[in-house]
């Protein structure tokens, strides 16, 4: 597909490229003035507020957001979202491994496939309650663990602990995996395995040497966005717990009082840290995405 | 909101099931040891994904408090009454009919924001087809929780803008743009868009014209699905709406599992159902598409092959 | 002496037989070529060979050793595949290399190898440059490359050449050719295009449905192919309605010709003759028809005749200067030489 048409419907095919482009960008103006308007202003206000801009410049509200009982906040954020994309990217793999290499039944990779898509968008109340329902202090399954001799709560567990939320959380960061890896996985050509048996190879000489880095791309990639997706995951954790250890909840619970903007500058000093947090992790994922489209085609 | 419209290196458009052209299997286990693997796998994987349901489906329908929940009262007391005690309750309709109305403003918003601007950068500006792709993935970069905190200051600013419910309408075409742009971008790549405009115009229909009569309905797939897609995420759009104090219905979703817990757990039992299916209708659409979509590209490449030389 | 062989292999999808009882023998050194219509048992074959899948029964033997049990990777041969092979997270180089690192050859005699190979394949100064940086003819160059450097005892090759542009196609496969015989190793070529295997082959196995028709030279295949369905596969044929009316004499709308290959068939009996284009010729008392195409290929020109006898389009080659004057739509006779046809019945 050549990308050198930039022509229009012909009708200023006598126009100086220059001139050309320069209108053709106009058309995308609605679009970008529309973000512009209601994703970075916002976005820029939370900046500026946390800046303590009315004030002078000031860092003071971000290092205090970045501090003390704050940082534990991020810290346990930042654990229980890297242990949840850790679980999710390796079942995530497996599972999308199990369903690629599946022939019988037929109907099994597409009902995984099909199923993934629907569970990777599942997030918010429902799934709290559905764990709330499962493993809660009430729960249907903590029941019958109780009752072959497992107590879940004998201990500080609760749902808004690091394992409770990484495997809430594991409910959509699965099927979310498996949706990224499955193409990558059948984009594991046949013949590389075949190549490599003929060239004296065993299965693990091939997944170690060139299944695993052709798919590592995708797996980082896939971690990435699975830990961002934990990360600033707000519905499900504000259900599930009071825990104010966790960012996103943290957050919340600056914005529902009332907004007074001058005190509530750590308040969006930690909405700044998260967006900064969001976006490298985001920015790494598209990086990591593009060298795994790389080795698809 | 999770970030499940990224995941697709295809661009096949949001997260619906690849078509599955079931390749030959890689690695494909050779012993009865190694085969016995993935079926674990599988099977455990739908334990995991099936219980909870049933879980909440337990909550939300039977009438046992878990105390007494034992193997003898498993088939007791279940009863569809309470998924619908949440329709008896004054709250709900107005909490209901205000995210209908929050749905639909954000699909005509969308609609009208995206389509003519996905089909002006196929059509004029393809090179900016990456510029615009990243573009869709900013949402991601400032999470809702996040992007709250920033309307509420924005907020006393434009007081007379923001003080609608309504006004969420523009934020939630914002959250659902990595959906619905992938949405319409796949639509517009699955058919062969410059021939169909050069066409139509070509036989002297103006550019409305051409947008209306030849170009939507050829994107019938991607704006349905888009339009769900966009209904999903707003219909469960929970952060903004309970910060910003909106009583759209993920809010009442939770007030009402505080007042009457089984209709509550019924209620979001049901708008989880609601949900799923808009996103199983979308993947089922969409597949139906990129069937069909291999006979007629392949018919548009020869009626365009047998008029000119084929681009390079 | 590397020599590969089988023996009445058999092999079985479900309920496709692909392989009915397989006999080959490949002698040391020979390119032998399988050539045959998809479906015919020869991709089969070589699979067979290289251990991807099993017979069903039968053997197969590399140098007299049974290695019908050997599984894929123990068997030190070399195989190209159609396409994609080549591992894309590494380096031609490495690529080239992989072989011998999975035997633990040691690193310097891997270096030394790898620069024999590339300058074998004349992609010394690719050895840098990954997969996709390179064209699909050098890919396939390479991949050459990785099956030799480990000096297997055969060499396996998967249509190699489909996948690449007609121009590409034609170098490559005098290239794969020199380097094969250059090495002398004994190669096992399965392709569906007999224009390929005519011009590379030592000998041609033509297979259809899963049995051999013909084992010959090129020459013997082309001249004298002993089933219709070699005769039709290989070259182009005219097919003449014909009837039998002597031992080895045959008569094409009326006019008696010899046919030695109608030999054998009762008189009266309806035949299908299939002659060669280069055994038609101009000349009176022939089969008339008009003229529809002339196709100047500089030794001879190729004329398309619409025989009215049959309204059958015929083509045929037609050497110099019978055919300097001739234009479309032009009357003229066509002579049958029934000195190499093949018959079979109608």
């Amino acid at each position: 597909m050549t990308d050198t048409l930039v022509v229009d419907g012909g009708r200023t095919a006598g126009a100086p490229p220059a001139a050309r482009r320069s209108w053709a960008w106009l058309g995308v103006l609605p679009f970008f003035a529309f973000l512009f308007l209601f994703l970075i202003v916002p976005a820029l206000s939370v900046f500026w507020n946390a800046f303590d801009t009315k004030k002078g410049f000031s860092f003071s509200a971000m290092g205090e957001a970045f501090s003390g009982q704050n940082l534990d906040a991020f810290w346990f954020s930042v654990r229980f979202s890297a242990g949840s994309a850790a679980v999710g990217v390796v079942f995530g793999t497996l599972l999308a491994y199990a369903a690629a290499t599946a022939t019988r039944p037929r109907w099994l990779r597409n009902t995984v496939t099909s199923f993934s898509g629907v569970a990777a968008n599942m997030g918010g109340l429902p799934l709290a309650f559905m764990f709330l329902a499962l493993i809660g202090k009430q729960g249907v399954l903590t029941k019958v663990l109780k009752g072959l001799g497992w107590d879940l709560y004998s201990g500080d567990f609760e749902l808004g602990s690091v394992p409770g939320l990484i495997t809430v959380y594991s409910y959509f960061n699965i099927p979310l995996m498996v949706l990224i890896t499955l193409p990558a996985i059948d984009g594991l050509k046949p013949a590389w395995r075949e190549a490599c048996a003929n060239l004296g190879g065993t299965s693990f000489t091939f997944w170690r040497r060139i299944g695993l880095p052709v798919l590592a791309p995708s797996l980082l990639g896939g971690f990435l966005l699975l830990f961002a997706n934990s990360f600033s995951a707000y519905a499900t954790a504000a259900v599930l717990t009071d825990n104010s250890m966790i960012v996103s909840r943290r957050i919340g619970f600056f914005l529902g009082g009332d907004v007074s903007i001058g005190e509530n500058a750590v308040g969006f000093s930690l909405a700044a840290w998260m967006i900064i947090i969001m976006a490298v992790s985001m920015g790494l994922y598209w990086v990591a995405r593009q060298r795994a489209e790389r080795w698809q085609s | 909101m999770s970030l499940a419209g990224l995941d697709d290196p295809l661009n096949e458009g949001p997260p619906t099931a690849p078509t599955a052209l079931a390749p030959a299997p890689v690695g494909r286990p050779n012993n009865s040891f190694a085969r016995l693997v993935p079926n674990v796998v599988l099977i455990v994987a739908a334990l995991f994904f099936i219980l909870p349901l049933l879980a909440l489906a337990r909550f939300a329908m039977q009438k046992v408090p878990t105390v007494l929940w034992d193997w003898d009262t498993l088939f007791d007391k279940w009863s569809l009454k309470p998924l619908a005690v949440a329709f008896g309750e004054p709250e709900f309709w107005p909490a209901f009919r205000l995210s209908l109305k929050l749905a639909a403003g954000t699909v005509l918003l969308t609609m009208l924001l995206l389509l003519p601007t996905a089909i002006w950068v196929h059509l004029r500006i393809p090179r900016m087809r990456p510029v615009i792709e990243f573009v869709t993935v900013l949402p991601y970069m400032i999470p809702a929780i996040a992007l709250v905190a920033g309307i509420k200051l924005v907020k006393p600013h434009a007081r007379w803008f923001l003080n609608s419910d309504l006004s969420l309408i523009p934020f939630y075409v914002v959250l659902a743009l990595p959906f619905t742009y992938r949405s319409i971008d796949a639509g517009l790549r699955a058919i062969d868009l410059r021939t169909l405009v050069d066409a139509s115009r070509s036989l002297g229909s103006g550019w409305l014209s051409t947008i209306g009569r030849v170009l939507i309905p050829n994107l019938r797939t991607a704006i349905i699905s888009a339009a769900f897609l966009t209904a999903a995420v707003v219909m469960g759009e929970y952060t903004i709406a309970r910060l910003l104090l909106i009583d759209s219905l993920p809010p009442y979703q939770r007030i009402l599992v505080g007042t009457d817990t089984q209709a509550g757990f019924g209620l979001n039992l049901l708008a989880l159902l609601g949900t799923t299916s808009l996103f199983v209708f979308v993947s089922v659409l969409t597949k139906k598409r990129d069937r069909k979509r291999k006979s007629f590209a392949y018919a548009a490449t020869q009626l365009a092959a047998s008029q000119e030389p084929s681009p390079a | 002496m590397t020599t590969l062989d089988f023996i009445s292999v058999r092999k079985t999808f479900g309920t496709t037989v692909a392989l009915h009882s397989f006999d080959l023998d490949v002698r040391e050194g020979e390119l032998i070529t399988l050539l045959g219509p998809s479906g015919c048992g020869k991709t089969t074959a070589l699979r067979i060979a290289a251990g991807f899948e099993f017979a069903d029964s039968g053997a197969v033997l590399v140098g007299g050793a049974d290695i019908t049990r050997t599984v894929a990777h123990k068997r030190n041969m070399g195989m190209v595949f159609q396409s994609y092979s080549l591992f894309p997270n590494l380096t031609v180089a490495k690529n080239v290399e992989f072989g011998l690192r999975t035997r633990n050859v040691a690193p310097v005699e891997r270096h030394h190898r790898v620069a024999e190979m590339l300058e074998l394949v004349q992609l010394t100064p690719f050895a840098d440059r990954y997969p996709h940086q390179i064209s699909g003819g050098q890919a396939q160059r390479v991949a050459l490359a990785r099956a030799l450097a480990v000096q297997p005892r055969v060499l396996l090759l998967d249509e190699p050449l489909s996948a690449l542009d007609a121009k590409v196609r034609t170098t490559l496969r005098d290239e794969i050719r020199r380097i094969q015989t250059e090495v002398g190793i004994t190669t096992l070529f399965v392709t569906h295009d007999q224009e390929e295997a005519l011009a590379i082959s030592d000998r041609i196995c033509v297979m259809s449905q899963g049995q051999v028709e013909q084992l010959g030279t090129p020459t013997e295949v082309y001249r004298t192919p002993t089933t219709a369905f070699v005769a039709r596969f290989v070259g182009s044929m005219n097919e003449f309605r014909a009837e039998v009316t002597g031992p080895g004499e045959v008569a094409v709308a009326g006019s008696r010709l010899g046919a030695p290959g109608a030999i054998g068939f009762v008189t009266g009996t309806t035949l299908s003759m299939l002659v060669r284009p280069e055994d038609l010729s101009l000349g009176d008392g022939g089969l008339l028809g008009t003229v529809t195409s002339v196709t100047f290929q500089g030794a001879t020109t190729l004329i398309g005749v619409r025989v009215d006898v049959f309204d059958q389009l015929v083509s045929a080659d037609i050497g110099q200067g019978a055919a300097d004057h001739l234009q479309m739509g032009d009357r003229v006779s066509v002579l049958i030489n029934g000195a190499n046809a093949v018959c079979e019945p109608a």
